[in-house]
């Protein structure tokens, strides 16, 4: 296998996600012959961070469960700022709701998964930096669709956390969990799209790359 | 056999998966999927050598394959009784499931095998308006998901999963639509299994 970049702690470079979504899409090209979609310029995603802990290399499925569940608790934030942030709508305030609540049921699951393995829970991310920056991005939210817009960012790097995850997942029961969640984001992604007029489904793979 | 029948027959849906080589598990519902899913000899297989985990890989492929030949069959028969912006959406549907169909081919010929080809017919209900097209729809993706989450970890290459990931999850973003479009809940469940919940 090729290198793959994988910063662990802090931020990468732009430049450096952008090689390790080229890479990657190489990397599937080889093997499955992708279609030719062209690579966006990228901007930097605001779960950088959390992503990229969970995809990074040589990671054992308890510390891919972690960081997936520490994943999921940021996104339980995020839905709760976004709930109480004043920009919803009643359709949108019924829609954050659900899915806050469908954010909650994976980190159960992984939860109940990673404690199976003999692993311990991540600490709640209140106050980390992935939780800062989602503070920012919604703080500068103008309007509900700023509001969703963030959310669509958010659950597009789940989508890809998930993703890549499916390369390091060992084991049977979580390698169908995982795919089973990341289909769940791929939803939300559907009905978040919608909510500020895009195509709910651009792609025929979704795997969370810009 | 008409759409109802289809849908409440679960021999229906059995033979869906006997016919792409892909057995489901034992039904579970999404209440206790880390428990229900998956059997434990589907773990990936490190001891046999390259050739036998590349035939066990083509084989778990094709039977995908046969899965996205027969949607895009179905969204094609189907199209007939879609209008406006439903017909829209069906062709976008059948163009990624003609990309799932193009990837999955190409992966089974790198793998050294031979691409399974369209069926010269399929044995669908029948398809008297919009809601039967959509219903049938829901039925087929739901096939899918369950077929691919199923096979996930048998196939052997990580990317190949990954790959059947951004599969599963595009034809759940499907699904959603074709919800959304009967007028139920475009997300249903926290975990998107395929299985009737």
């Amino acid at each position: 296998m090729r290198q793959r970049i994988a910063s662990a702690h802090g931020d990468a470079q732009t430049t450096d996600i952008a090689a390790s979504e080229r890479d990657r899409r190489e990397l599937l090209r080889d093997g499955f012959a992708l279609g030719s979609a062209a690579l966006a310029a990228s901007s930097i995603p605001l779960w950088l961070s959390a992503r990229d802990a969970f995809a990074a290399q040589d990671s054992g499925d308890a510390e891919i469960l972690q960081n997936a569940i520490n994943l999921e608790q940021v996104a339980v934030t995020a839905y709760d700022m976004a709930l109480s942030g004043g920009l919803l709508s009643p359709a949108a305030l019924r829609v954050a709701r659900r899915f806050r609540d469908h954010e909650q049921q994976h980190a159960d699951a992984l939860t109940t998964a990673l404690t199976d393995l003999g692993g311990t829970p991540p600490a709640p991310p209140k106050g980390s930096a992935d939780v800062e920056k989602i503070a920012d991005g919604l703080g500068d939210a103008k309007t509900q669709a700023d509001v969703v817009n963030v959310l669509i960012e958010l659950e597009m790097a789940g989508v890809a956390a998930y993703h890549d995850a499916q390369a390091k997942l060992v084991e049977t029961r979580l390698l169908q969990t995982a795919a089973s969640i990341m289909a769940s984001e791929g939803q939300h992604l559907v009905v978040l799209r919608r909510l500020v007029g895009a195509n709910p489904v651009p792609k025929a793979f979704e795997t969370g790359a810009i | 056999m008409d759409i109802d029948g289809f849908l409440r027959d679960p021999q229906s849906r059995r033979r869906f998966f006997q016919r792409s080589g892909v057995i489901a598990g034992a039904a579970g519902g999404p209440a206790v999927l880390l428990v229900a899913c998956g059997d434990s000899d589907a773990t990936p297989n490190v001891l046999t050598g390259p050739d036998e985990s590349d035939q066990a890989d083509v084989e778990i492929l094709n039977g995908a394959l046969d899965l996205e030949l027969q949607a895009v069959a179905a969204y094609k028969a189907g199209a007939a009784r879609l209008r406006g912006s439903m017909l829209e959406f069906a062709k976008t549907l059948l163009e990624q499931e003609q990309e799932h169909a193009d990837a999955l081919s190409a992966a089974i010929r790198d793998a050294g095998g031979r691409p399974n080809r369209a069926k010269s017919s399929y044995d669908f209900p029948g398809l008297r308006d919009q809601t039967d097209v959509l219903r049938f729809a829901v039925t087929l993706e739901n096939t899918a998901i369950a077929a691919y989450i199923d096979a996930l970890p048998k196939l052997s290459q990580g990317e190949l999963r990954a790959t059947a990931a951004g599969i599963i999850t595009n034809e759940a973003e499907h699904l959603a639509v074709l919800l959304d479009a009967l007028g139920s809940d475009p997300a249903p469940s926290a975990f998107v299994t395929g299985k009737a919940s």
